[in-house]
């Protein structure tokens, strides 16, 4: 698939899986690259931003039988932020999808 | 080479030394050494994380510039919005087109009002000082129809001047924003580093 296409998408899936629940990175990364071919290296620097504006902060958390892990979690902004990207999206790729099929007389 | 944690580790670090201050350069090490060991204690192999990974070369490019256009947003200063602006051009030859010629010709831009302004400035002020010499009469060859005129013209050409150099200070500031936002956005569409194939 196209790598643009996957590039842009990265945030709000990262964001939208951390509003399902709290994750650590391994975690998050398998969850993502179960359903997007995707360079795995590359979520750890987006984290990081997404951190940096404040949409994510992490705790450390004791794990069975190794040491402790980074857990990410949303904060209130981080969770605006996904209802205000997941609609976006929503409209956009409902958008996208009425125009390949063809529907688009339907809005005359 | 050989693929293993230490390797992928030593070239993040090797290549982000230097640019991130330590307590963040350790934190994103962090990340990538649990990535790995949590990975082997699932039974994958080194080499295979290294692969999902995608190559440490282009980690550390991407994280390299989304540090330094931080920096130049939060610190802003000639020398760390070409760092950011170097820095960017580097993730692929796109960006040579769309980051390098447009920030060149804004840079040109720019100086030339600066020269202008102040050739402007600098010749009223000189103008102000001709006709003052004219006015107590240490200089005959009159330029302006009086000396009196001269002084009137010459201010006017020189406030002229330093208008257009304090609007040029604006407009660079505005640049600056502009180009900042500008990175960011590269940074969020461009950074193709995908898996190698």
């Amino acid at each position: 698939m196209n790598i643009q296409f996957k590039k842009g998408v990265l945030e709000i899936c990262v964001l939208s899986v951390l509003a399902h629940k709290d994750c650590y990175g391994y975690e998050l990364v398998s969850e993502i690259s179960k359903r997007i071919d995707i360079s795995e290296g590359t979520i750890y620097p987006l984290l990081h931003r997404l951190k940096d504006e404040g949409y994510v902060t992490t705790y450390l958390q004791e794990s069975a039988g190794g040491p402790p892990r980074k857990y990410y979690r949303l904060t209130e902004s981080g969770r605006k932020e996904e209802h205000e990207q997941r609609d976006e999206w929503m409209r956009f790729a409902a958008s996208v999808n009425a125009l390949l099929e063809g529907k688009n007389d339907a809005a005359e | 080479m050989l693929q293993n944690e230490q390797e992928y580790i030593r070239i993040l670090k090797t290549r982000l030394e230097g640019t991130l201050p330590k307590d963040e350069l350790d934190d994103i090490l962090s990340d990538y050494t649990e990535h790995f060991s949590i990975g082997k204690a699932n039974g994958r192999t080194d080499e295979e994380l290294w692969r999902s990974l995608g190559s440490p070369e282009d980690i550390a490019r991407e994280i390299r510039v989304m540090h330094l256009v931080k920096k130049a947003e939060n610190v802003r200063s000639c020398r760390n919005i070409f760092h950011a602006v170097v820095a960017t051009l580097g993730l692929g030859l796109f960006n040579l087109v769309f980051v390098l010629a447009p920030f060149i010709l804004l840079i040109m831009m720019l100086l030339v009002f600066f020269l202008l302004g102040m050739m402007v400035t600098f010749f009223g002020f000189a103008g102000i000082v001709y006709s003052l010499l004219q006015l107590i009469g240490v200089s005959a060859f009159s330029v302006w129809y009086s000396p009196i005129a001269g002084v009137f013209i010459s201010t006017g050409m020189m406030t002229t001047g330093l208008l257009v150099v304090i609007g040029n200070y604006y407009l660079a500031r505005f640049f600056y924003l502009v180009c900042i936002r500008y990175l960011k956005w590269n940074i969020s569409v461009i950074t193709g580093t995908e898996s190698a194939p």
